[in-house]
């Protein structure tokens, strides 16, 4: 009897209120009839309901009281309103997105093409202001952007802000200086020659490797110590090397949009992997075994990009 | 000119700020109503008051038409006086110590004189007054799905709408709240024997 009472408890409040289907109220109201403990419970809450519905004081306020609440909501939504020409137009503009928003996502639920168009008919001048202005804006920044075509294939991008953070000039035995471009992080202030990561307690140095066929495979080590770093074996510590060089010949036809550096530099993905040496070597020679176009190549450069090394980015050059 | 509720939310959502006001007119009781019970104080039923209607003045756009008006309000109006409520308890957490959701606290001397003498309290204005310090004293969550249901005799699933949340949540709730109630009442269920 007992388990029958623990399952019908949880549903008398509902066969009090009537919501039980009719199997349900048959199960319930069969048990309450043959269960004292039940026809208690059940005559409670209804004696519980019937103090609640005849005693309980529902509060109210004075008619004073509401004509006062009036005129303040009155003052208040007057001086909420916007008055100055800047506010007036934010207000139109965050108007204007939310409710394009919201009647897109009636449109598209309902397919109901009048519902599109519900705009307040006094700010319709503050509307159109604010589309007019958001399509200028739009249309400048992808002026800065895309300065041009060519040939309809490759979009070019302005050099001036993906010129290397940092760079490091390495000697050569032929005494000629061959730049090595170490990207960094533009907007970032460390201007260390050698690039280095914290992984915590423990620095991380990018040691000077031999260059190898114009190439440097950097290696990422701690001082005294040929471990690699930890951070370098998790998901975000991705090393990629980019020989960068002028777009020419074959090369051209195989470059992607990930590829372009500058105006008139690129960049052919060459390793992405946890650069160790030896490791990067090996992949450096059989991409290059199998890539005809880098005989054209008369540039080289490494650049490693350190923040592929703390942070899970995915890594676009057009961006650094 | 009496218009119509669907007019004046037409013409709220055109711009016409006159139709706040036969709104406000209309609901204010109700908000108010729904307001105090929940912060259980005037000057913040207030305050949840006038950001309701502030809202509805805002976001009437929002609304969707094919949808009852005062449910719309009502979710705003909980919604509201719930954080109101809750800032409020953070605020109080961080200064005093406070009794706790959830502890009932019914008056001892109404309780003591239950004990007393119950036929004292067969007053109707006293027993009014108990039995609204009953549902008072229920935990917030409780307490606003008592209101929502036995006073304001909304149905499981505009409950659960309103506080978005299961029907098996709103049921559960309500369930527990009226045994609380029962615990509560029951001195003066079992003197008087209504």
């Amino acid at each position: 009897m007992r388990t029958k009472c623990h399952k019908i408890e949880h549903r008398i409040s509902d066969y009090i209120d009537g919501t039980l289907s009719e199997r349900q109220t048959v199960a319930v109201a069969s048990h309450i009839r043959s269960c004292q403990s039940c026809q208690r419970e059940v005559a409670d809450l209804k004696k519980t309901q019937h103090l609640l519905k005849n005693f309980y004081v529902e509060p109210d306020a004075s008619d004073a009281y509401y004509a006062e609440f009036t005129a303040k909501l009155q003052h208040r939504i007057e001086q909420s309103a916007p008055t100055a020409l800047h506010q007036r137009f934010a207000a139109a503009a965050m108007r204007l997105g939310w409710q394009l928003g919201t009647q897109i996502h009636r449109y598209t639920d309902h397919f109901r093409p009048s519902r599109f168009i519900s705009i307040r008919r006094h700010a319709l001048p503050y509307y159109v202001l604010a589309l007019a202005t958001t399509l200028l804006i739009a249309a400048l920044f992808l002026l800065t952007q895309v300065s041009l075509y060519d040939n309809g294939k490759h979009v070019r991008f302005p050099s001036a802000a993906l010129q290397p953070a940092v760079t490091l000039s390495i000697q050569q035995d032929k005494t000629t200086v061959q730049p090595v471009g170490i990207r960094r992080n533009i907007n970032s202030e460390r201007t260390t020659e050698t690039p280095s990561v914290d992984s915590g307690s423990d620095v991380w140095k990018f040691t000077d490797e031999p260059m190898i066929d114009g190439y440097i495979f950097a290696k990422l080590r701690k001082e005294g110590s040929d471990a690699v770093p930890s951070i370098a074996l998790g998901i975000d510590s991705e090393l990629l090397a980019y020989a960068e060089f002028p777009a020419q010949g074959a090369i051209w036809a195989r470059l992607t949009s990930r590829d372009v550096l500058t105006e008139d530099r690129y960049a052919l993905l060459l390793l992405r992997g946890i650069n160790t040496g030896q490791h990067a070597r090996q992949q450096y020679e059989r991409k290059r075994s199998e890539s005809k176009g880098f005989s054209q190549i008369s540039e080289k450069l490494l650049d490693v990009p350190l923040e592929m090394l703390s942070v899970a980015a995915v890594y676009d050059p057009i961006k650094l | 000119m009496d218009r119509t509720e669907a007019l004046l939310i037409a013409d709220l959502c055109e711009g016409d700020e006159t139709a706040l006001a036969p709104l406000v007119e209309r609901y204010k009781r109700m908000v108010y109503r729904l307001a105090v019970q929940i912060t259980k104080n005037h000057a913040d039923a207030d305050d949840v008051m006038q950001e309701t209607f502030i809202k509805v003045y805002r976001s009437i756009h929002t609304f969707r038409r094919d949808a009852a008006f005062e449910t719309w309000l009502y979710r705003i109006t909980v919604n509201e006086a719930l954080n109101f409520v809750k800032r409020r308890e953070r605020q109080r957490e961080s200064t005093i110590e406070t009794t706790p959701e959830g502890e009932y606290e019914v008056s001892t001397r109404y309780r003591a004189q239950l004990a007393s003498d119950p036929h004292t309290h067969a007053e109707k204005a006293e027993l009014r007054q108990y039995v609204t310090e009953a549902v008072n004293s229920l935990p917030l969550k409780h307490r606003t799905v008592v209101i929502l249901h036995e006073f304001e005799g909304l149905t499981h699933a505009e409950i659960a709408s309103i506080l978005n949340c299961s029907e098996g949540t709103v049921r559960s709730r309500l369930h527990y709240a009226r045994k609380k109630l029962r615990t509560l009442l029951k001195p003066y269920m079992e003197a008087s024997a209504i």
